[in-house]
């Protein structure tokens, strides 16, 4: 395989910019969302039901660290056949079209303003301004199966397949940063989240989930805590302590 | 929020969830610094094909020993599970340790 040579000014001007473009335009991505994205107001009704699910699930993962009476009285307090929480409050369901919603239309649109848009302007800004450049090449080989992934914008039949072109160059530089913008801007930032396949962007929303309907988690929530029992973790606890105790006082004596 | 395991002699040990994120967030930011840091060295020293990959993985196997260094003899203390810690972000991490070799072996060896 001979080695192609390539012009050093390709690396100054083209292999370079690619890098600081892809990488500048992530952080810019990460203050635009944060600019334009809205605090959601919830309603109180809302507020309450989650705090009420969270309860209950504490109450089944931890509930063994209380007393016995303390579990049941918590437990029939969600669940009670005609008192309890889940059982007596009647929410009712309101089927959620994202269509006719205007505030998740917003959202739905916000959500494309700062992931789905610039990956078009600027992938096809790339293509445009950088095509037809071989850039580089990866050290290491690899079989033709890889050619069109990484060399799209050449259709050259002889050229090995480790070469990469200008247009796969930026998008291996946006799959690779992703773990660079949490470094660089902190965990959750609005970068890294994007999802999406090249070739694959879909026009869909990246909209925020829906509310979960009440009713559902409810019933769902009581069904897991119907079954769950008591099972206390500190029946022995005063022979732990104590045992210690007294083992370690007999070894200072 | 208490995140418990029960050890085979019966005893249960609870970690508190906010400290078990943050450490696994802390984790994280030391293996993607590691990763950017081995590929930018594997570049510029001109490693090709096996080679790269090989000295990947020391590099993960180096920050492992060090984070077990770091953690001490009390590392139950920190984690629940000492392989995991080698082998979470595994994949992930060598996607910007490949990233950083080729832009660097680019740089240095191509042209």
């Amino acid at each position: 395989m001979a080695e192609l040579l390539l012009d050093p000014q390709i690396r100054l001007w083209v292999f370079l910019p690619i890098v600081v473009i892809s990488f500048l335009v992530g952080v810019v991505r990460h203050y635009v969302s944060l600019l334009i994205v809205s605090q959601k107001k919830s309603e109180i009704t809302q507020v309450q039901d989650n705090q009420v699910l969270i309860r209950a699930r504490m109450l089944r993962e931890n509930g063994k660290y209380i007393s016995k009476q303390g579990f049941y009285i918590r437990k029939h307090f969600f669940n009670h056949e005609e008192t309890g929480y889940f059982k007596s409050q009647k929410r009712t369901t309101q089927p959620q079209n994202p269509m006719t919603d205007p505030t998740l239309m917003t959202e739905m649109l916000k959500g494309n303003i700062t992931n789905v848009l610039p990956m078009i302007v600027i992938g096809g800004w790339i293509n445009w301004m950088f095509s037809g450049f071989v850039t580089t090449k990866v050290p290491f080989p690899l079989t033709l199966r890889f050619k069109p992934m990484l060399q799209r914008g050449i259709e050259l039949v002889s050229l090995d397949a480790s070469w990469v072109s200008s247009a796969s160059w930026y998008f291996l530089n946006i799959f690779g940063l992703r773990n660079v913008y949490s470094l660089v801007l902190g965990e959750n930032n609005a970068a890294a989240e994007q999802d999406f396949a090249p070739g694959m962007m879909q026009l869909g929303g990246v909209g925020p989930t829906p509310p979960i309907d009440p009713k559902m988690a409810f019933k769902a929530e009581w069904e897991a805590l119907e079954i769950c029992h008591h099972d206390w973790a500190l029946a022995n606890v005063e022979c732990d302590i104590l045992g210690n105790q007294v083992v370690e006082s007999s070894i200072q004596n | 929020m208490v995140k418990t395991k029960i050890s085979k002699s019966g005893e249960i040990t609870a970690y508190s969830e906010v400290a078990f994120r943050n450490n696994n967030a802390l984790i994280e930011f030391c293996r993607t610094s590691a990763c950017a840091l081995s590929g930018c060295t594997a570049g510029i020293m001109g490693l090709t094909g096996l080679q790269g990959f090989a000295f990947y993985f020391c590099a993960v196997l180096g920050l492992w020993c060090l984070l077990l260094l770091k953690a001490g003899p009390s590392w139950e203390k920190y984690f629940v599970n000492r392989i995991h810690l080698l082998t979470n972000g595994f994949f992930g991490g060598l996607f910007t340790y490949v990233l950083f070799w080729t832009f660097l072996f680019g740089m240095v060896h191509v042209y």
